[in-house]
């Protein structure tokens, strides 16, 4: 069962806000997916767990230092920078 | 009632590798913001992680010096929390298959503490708040780490200390790590109960996070040993809550709002493969590994005959004890070249970090041979100070200051010489020891040891003086 | 032959150069993409310089591969240097990568010419492309129809002749399912043959990237050019085989498997046009067998959640700090990080990222993330047993034809149950290529679902290719643009 109180706390573990008038129509819709996503407890668990997709092992990389970006790229996309840091003002 | 302390350790370690751990940027410390990065540290969309061999060799190292088992198969996993200094909103780490576990550490009262486990992860970038903005840096986002988590088996400051202090010892022995905590490259948690003495239950813990010197982890425990057993005392209850320690007031305070609830939603790190560790590796690894601290502490006091503290202060660095064993090495008496490496040496280094350092100009190897020559009767140990002093100044060997000639010492007709000479010319001391005055003899023999520049033997002045006098 | 190595014979021939080619494309574009929206971002400039370039070689006598000088198309999740790269979602508006994806990187210095970046449902998560925050894509079939999803826009631009081939992302049928809605070829790799670098993840452990197509020829030799080990990737293998050269080897003989439950529920001439394909194959000395997978049942379920699980994560790092988009009005850092993602996110990637949180949370965890982790084991199994027994899988690759627009939003779960032809295989890592096979009442494309072992490439695109070529279903005027 899902309850509103589920719905608002994994919206707060998603940093996502939801609107008062939309958590009864949202809490249906996980109900919805929730009993959609139940059916596999009919299955019969042969509990053997799962690895890595190609049971890859041991891929890694020397410990061999390459040159970094410059500041000016690495800040390209901020939305807000300065003194080559990004930057989250306290209010907008 | 008597309350007994119940701590347990988080610490972090920053490894000394070369690059991060999942992409090829530098890990040097310093540097201005956001210059040691690229799209992988700073998590842009679409980029993956590649995980740095050393990392692994590094974590093993750490795990075999402190008595872990290592494990055939390991994985990395996803800790999942949003916050600015961790651009991804996940750590990538190790959950349920980490890289060592069940080891533990002796202190020096013979109490054993254990290590739950060591995993290997990512650390954070770096916020800097000013004015309620938010500067972030993430030249340190992508550092690799370990982090040794302790069983609860700490019961004092003094305890936590030593196993703090151990704990960067052992991890510098092997190079994993400089362990500079002011730099942050150690930090430490804190799990922290009371409970009755000698009663086998836990009471509820605090965690006082994020600590980085031994003298701020050891005040803030006992502060908050007594603010745990003052709210039992009053019949209040401890409250399992995240502190934050203030040096400046000396008391701990709770740390998170509300909306940082937790739930980190650890699963398995689909970018990344299985770690299998072979058996031969670890074998490979810990045959490379450096004698460790406490194993060398046993050798100078039982073998060397070296005194507890003595030989605690030749093992507390890497670079002093492996001086020491160098220049130990072949003499009958390793003793002296400790005696000589904690006065003489020692006063030319004034700063623990000079000491850790240990930067002088004089070679083990030259010290070793000076010491043999002491051993082997050519060399007076009078002489033999003041020329290391030259020594340690200059780095030049031996024999550039003490002649062969000087080294052969005085025979008897020469030392007879100089003490006639000195008695003709010191009528009063003369006239005074002879009243009884055992004292002035000294200040003849001073004479006798000055002119004969060193190579003479105290001792033997001494007899021929008392001779010739008479 | 296949619209590739047409276009490339006549560049080598001088009967049109490159920037010929590449400007034919372009007015198409600009002719059509207003009715098909294929394309989010055209980078006309781009493509024109890089076109004379392979003209430049071209005059001056050198040699070019098959790949140089095709007008191609991305998709919109993958990043390429300097070009707005959305994911068509708002929250990655005006975001400019400054790093090329493997693929890109592989496909430039083939001299590619990439047209643009094409048009696709949000974050990959969607099966009609109409989460789009750059609305839907268009079904060049029939325009009331949407073009499938996710890689829709891809799709809809090779269906409309809008670009020679499309790269796409297939994490539960993404590149098959608008291939066959929009009467195209659409291949998805075995994970791990084609890098994964640079892609925007959805779910690292499904996504897959692969080409859509006019022809099986054509993905064969896309499919050969992006399929190489890339060590920025740890789960990059690369592929074992080219797949080129065999793609007319004799398949007498050959085992084509067909699994009674990919036939349940699916719509009538669907299955007809399938089950003809199998004859198709019995007449050329193809053997035909019939078989149980039952653990089909629960692949869906199995799919989303671990799907969902994954993306839950992989899409925490969207918080306004780096790039993308950032809210205007806030008060303090969560409160800013919540208000972008609430308005930078659509309704169906919300959806997903509270149900992946809901099912790796505490308390759930075992019940489903950790059970469907186990049962995608099973999965694997239960696909390897079926490859004991046969070469390839023969299915539907979606139970229907194209739906009209519109209809995806109304209903999630009803949505989610069209993708049960094509996640089995994500699920178990599989090759698959969706081939025409078909077209029904109301003139919409049937496609057909070839699976393969996993790494056997070779083997799917052989057995693809013959069915191709022994049916009328290629027809030269739906070929490219008119030159």
């Amino acid at each position: 069962m899902v309850t509103r109180e589920d719905v608002e706390n994994i919206a707060l573990l998603s940093k996502l806000f939801i609107d008062e008038n939309d958590l009864d129509k949202l809490t249906e819709d996980m109900q919805n997916i929730i009993n959609f996503a139940d059916t596999i407890n009919k299955a019969s668990d042969e509990s053997e767990e799962f690895d890595n997709i190609n049971n890859l092992e041991n891929v890694f990389r020397n410990d061999v230092v390459k040159e970094s970006l410059p500041v000016s790229e690495i800040l390209s996309n901020a939305p807000e920078q300065a003194d080559d840091h990004f930057l989250v003002r306290k209010r907008g | 009632m008597k309350y007994e302390m119940v701590a347990g350790f988080e610490t972090h370690v920053e490894l000394s590798t070369n690059t991060k751990i999942f992409c090829s940027c530098t890990t040097a410390f310093g540097a201005e913001p956001n210059t040691h990065c690229c799209p992988v540290c700073i998590g842009l969309p679409g980029t993956l992680p590649k995980l740095n061999e050393k990392v692994v060799e590094y974590a093993i190292m750490a795990g075999l010096a402190t008595n872990c088992e290592i494990a055939e198969i390991a994985k990395m996993d996803r800790k999942n929390y949003c916050y600015p200094d961790l651009p991804k909103a996940y750590q990538i780490s190790q959950y349920d298959k980490p890289l060592c576990e069940h080891g533990y550490i002796e202190l020096s009262n013979g109490r054993k503490i254990r290590i739950t486990r060591i995993h290997i992860e990512e650390d954070a970038g770096k916020l800097i708040h000013n004015h309620g903005d938010t500067y972030v840096d993430y030249n340190r986002g992508g550092v690799p780490l370990i982090e040794i988590v302790s069983e609860p088996d700490i019961r004092s400051p003094e305890e936590a200390r030593e196993y703090v202090e151990k704990l960067q010892q052992i991890m510098r022995y092997i190079g994993v790590s400089d362990c500079r905590m002011q730099e942050g490259s150690m930090r430490c948690d804190v799990n922290i109960s009371v409970r009755e003495a000698g009663s086998e239950k836990l009471g509820t813990r605090t965690e006082i996070k994020n600590m980085n010197s031994i003298t701020f982890i050891t005040k803030a425990m006992q502060y908050e040993f007594e603010r745990q057993v003052d709210l039992i005392e009053a019949g209040e209850k401890v409250v399992q809550e995240t502190l934050r320690y203030d040096d400046a007031t000396n008391t701990t305070s709770p740390m998170r709002g509300k909306e940082d609830a937790h739930d980190y939603r650890y699963f398995r790190e689909p970018d990344l493969v299985t770690i299998k560790v072979e058996r031969e590796q670890v074998e490979k690894i810990k045959a490379c590994l450096p004698e460790l601290p406490n194993k060398k502490l046993d050798r100078y006091i039982n073998e060397y005959e070296i005194s507890e503290k003595d030989s605690a202060l030749l093992v507390k660095y890497r670079n002093i004890a492996e001086y020491f064993d160098k220049a130990a090495q072949g003499l009958k008496t390793p003793k002296s070249a400790a005696n000589f490496i904690l006065t003489q040496i020692f006063r030319r280094l004034e700063t623990e970090a000079d000491k850790e350092a240990f930067d002088i100009k004089t070679l083990p190897e030259q010290l070793n041979k000076m010491c043999k020559l002491i051993e082997s009767g050519k060399l007076k140990n009078s002489l033999a100070k003041s020329a290391l002093e030259k020594m340690l100044d200059s780095g030049e060997n031996i024999e550039k200051f003490v002649s062969e000639e000087d080294m052969a010492g005085l025979d008897d007709a020469a030392l007879t010489k100089l003490c006639q000479d000195a008695i003709n010319n010191s009528a009063n001391a003369v006239a005074d020891y002879k009243s009884g005055k055992e004292k002035a003899l000294m200040s003849i023999l001073g004479f006798v040891m000055k002119n004969s520049k060193g190579r003479a033997d105290a001792n033997a002045v001494k007899e021929k003086l008392k001779e010739l006098i008479g | 032959m296949g619209l590739i190595k047409k276009y490339h014979d006549l560049l080598v021939k001088k009967e049109i150069s490159c920037v010929e080619l590449t400007q034919k494309y372009l007015d198409e574009i600009n002719k059509s993409n207003g009715d098909l929206n294929a394309y989010i971002t055209v980078t006309d400039e781009l493509a024109l310089e890089n076109a004379k370039k392979v003209d430049a070689k071209i005059k001056a006598g050198e040699e070019i591969s098959l790949l140089e000088g095709i007008p191609m198309t991305l998709k919109d999740n993958i990043s390429t240097k300097g070009v707005e790269t959305t994911c068509a979602s708002k929250i990655l508006s005006g975001y400019k990568p400054i790093y090329d994806a493997t693929v890109y990187e592989i496909l430039k210095s083939s001299g590619a010419v990439m047209l643009g970046k094409t048009n696709m449902d949000e974050f990959a998560m969607g099966s009609s492309s109409e989460t789009s925050y750059f609305g839907g894509s268009k079904n060049p079939h029939n325009l009331s129809c949407c073009a499938g999803g996710s890689s829709g826009g891809g799709a809809s631009a090779v269906g409309g002749n809008l670009a020679v081939y499309a790269i796409g992302s297939d994490t539960g049928g993404s590149i098959r399912q608008p291939a066959s809605f929009c009467g195209v070829v659409g291949l998805k790799p075995t994970y791990g043959a084609v890098s994964r670098y640079g892609l925007i993840a959805y779910a690292s452990s499904f996504d897959q990237i692969g080409p859509i197509t006019k022809t099986v020829e054509d993905a064969s030799i896309v499919f050969d050019a992006i399929s190489k080990y890339d060590e920025k990737d740890s789960t990059s293998t690369g592929s074992n085989y080219e797949t080129f050269n065999t793609l007319n080897d004799d398949i007498k003989g050959k085992k084509i498997g067909i699994a009674y439950e990919y036939l349940n529920g699916v719509k009538d001439e669907v299955k007809e046009a399938v089950l003809n394909a199998s004859k198709v194959y019995e007449s050329l000395g193809a053997e035909i067998v019939y078989f149980n997978l039952k653990e089909l049942d629960y692949a869906l379920p199995v799919y989303y959640i671990l799907a969902c699980a994954e993306a839950s994560s992989n899409l925490g790092r969207y918080d306004g700090i780096r790039y993308g988009y950032k809210c205007e009005h806030y008060e303090g850092t969560h409160d800013m990080i919540c208000r972008t993602r609430s308005e930078g996110f659509g309704e169906e990637v919300k959806r997903r990222i509270l149900l992946g949180t809901y099912v790796l949370s505490a308390g759930y965890y075992d019940a489903y993330y950790k059970k469907a982790q186990n049962l995608r084991g099973s999965i694997v199994r239960a696909f390897d047993r079926a490859f004991a027994d046969c070469d390839v899988i023969l299915a539907p690759t979606v139970p229907m034809t194209a739906f009209k627009l519109g209809k995806a939003q109304f209903d999630p779960i009803e949505t989610y149950l069209t993708d049960i032809c094509t996640v089995p295989v994500n699920i178990a890592s599989l090759p698959a290529v969706s081939v025409p096979c078909g077209i029904d009442k109301e003139g919409l494309p049937i496609g057909m679902q070839l699976i393969g072992r996993k790494f056997d490439e070779k083997t799917l695109l052989n057995i693809a290719y013959k069915y191709e070529q022994s049916t009328d279903n290629l027809k030269e005027t739906k070929w490219g643009v008119k030159l």
